[in-house]
């Protein structure tokens, strides 16, 4: 049997520090697929929606079910990267989470959106409260239609939640700036009209996960190329 | 007096490996293999004394139809490789021969 080399407390030392530098280096905890992916969507979606709005288009097509047909995608690039990942770091799990958390805030939202006016109305109505609105021009009065006022404000300011968490653990600068770029159009979309925040959501899609996500794609594909030349 | 190194984890290759481990939540012996340059038999012979000792946990099951063999620390694996570091804290600082 091979003896074993002797370590010295300076090898040892020099073996941990390097052994835990490399296992920080081997982690991907980005390919740029998922970011790239969903910048792509948002972007999309929201800019068709403000080219609509504001040119008064009559396109009968939801640009944002493409956000729903993105799932499809997304489930191959989870699947794909779980393939891939032969390390699981303590970070990687960590970001995992607060995009799981993420998901489930927009998903929460949505169905906000979606209910609240209608549930509001009711519940007001069980009060005997009826809200009208007055026509401007005739004075004439028709039921109120409860809406949440800006709610791609909101969107925006969760949007850029989880890519500030990413950018700083990963130390991504264009994860951060696009995350400050979500909070500053956050900041804009309170005092601007719909047709504006459409827009927005689709700048921040852009900012916020497209370009980043060129980026780590093409950081990610030269470290692998490195490491088969 | 010094403490003795534990001679589990005083080897190259185990102390690599652990090293490698206390830094992920896990890691595949794929990615042990790659980082620390050693032969899949040694290094499986190395992570078994881990294993036999506590210090690691290795599960192994089949991913795409290819045999995958996941390996993490254990909490008694944490307690002793923090022992290890201060012990080899107190011989690089000599801090036992002033008092034994």
């Amino acid at each position: 049997m091979a003896k074993e080399k002797v370590l010295t407390e300076q090898d040892s030392l020099r073996i941990i520090q390097e052994m835990i530098q490399k296992a920080k280096a081997g982690a991907h905890y980005e390919r740029g697929q998922g970011p790239i992916l969903w910048g792509s969507v948002i972007g999309f979606a929201g800019i068709m929606s403000f080219l609509e709005i504001y040119f008064k288009w009559n396109i009968p097509f939801d640009w944002w079910i493409l956000t729903l047909v993105a799932l499809i995608p997304q489930v191959f690039i989870v699947l794909n990267d779980r393939k891939k990942n032969i390390v699981k770091t303590h970070e990687a799990r960590a970001i995992d989470m607060v995009w799981a958390v993420f998901g489930i805030s927009i998903f929460a939202l949505v169905l906000y959106g979606n209910f609240i006016g209608q549930i509001t109305i009711q519940l007001l109505a069980e009060e005997d409260i009826t809200l009208w609105k007055r026509s401007g021009t005739d004075g004439s009065l028709a039921s109120f239609q409860m809406f949440v006022p800006s709610i791609a404000s909101l969107y925006l300011m969760i949007y850029g939640f989880p890519t500030l968490v990413t950018g700083v653990v990963i130390r991504c600068r264009s994860m951060l700036i696009g995350a400050c770029i979500c909070y500053i159009l956050f900041v804009v979309s309170l005092y601007t009209p719909t047709v504006w925040d459409m827009l927005f959501i689709g700048i921040a899609g852009i900012c916020n996960w497209l370009i980043p996500g060129i980026i780590l794609r093409r950081q990610y594909l030269l470290s692998v190329k490195t490491k088969h030349v | 007096m010094f403490k003795e190194l534990d001679p589990i984890l005083h080897s190259q290759l185990r102390l690599a490996a652990i090293s490698l481990l206390i830094s992920v939540k896990e890691a595949e012996f794929t990615f042990i293999k790659e980082k620390t340059n050693a032969t899949a038999g040694n290094l499986s012979v190395q992570l078994n004394k881990l294993k036999d000792a506590g210090y690691i946990d290795i599960t192994k099951h089949f991913k795409d139809n290819y045999p995958q063999t996941l390996c993490k620390i254990t909490p008694q694996g944490l307690d002793a490789f923090e022992k290890y570091v201060n012990n080899l804290q107190s011989y690089i600082n000599g801090d036992g021969q002033e008092g034994g």
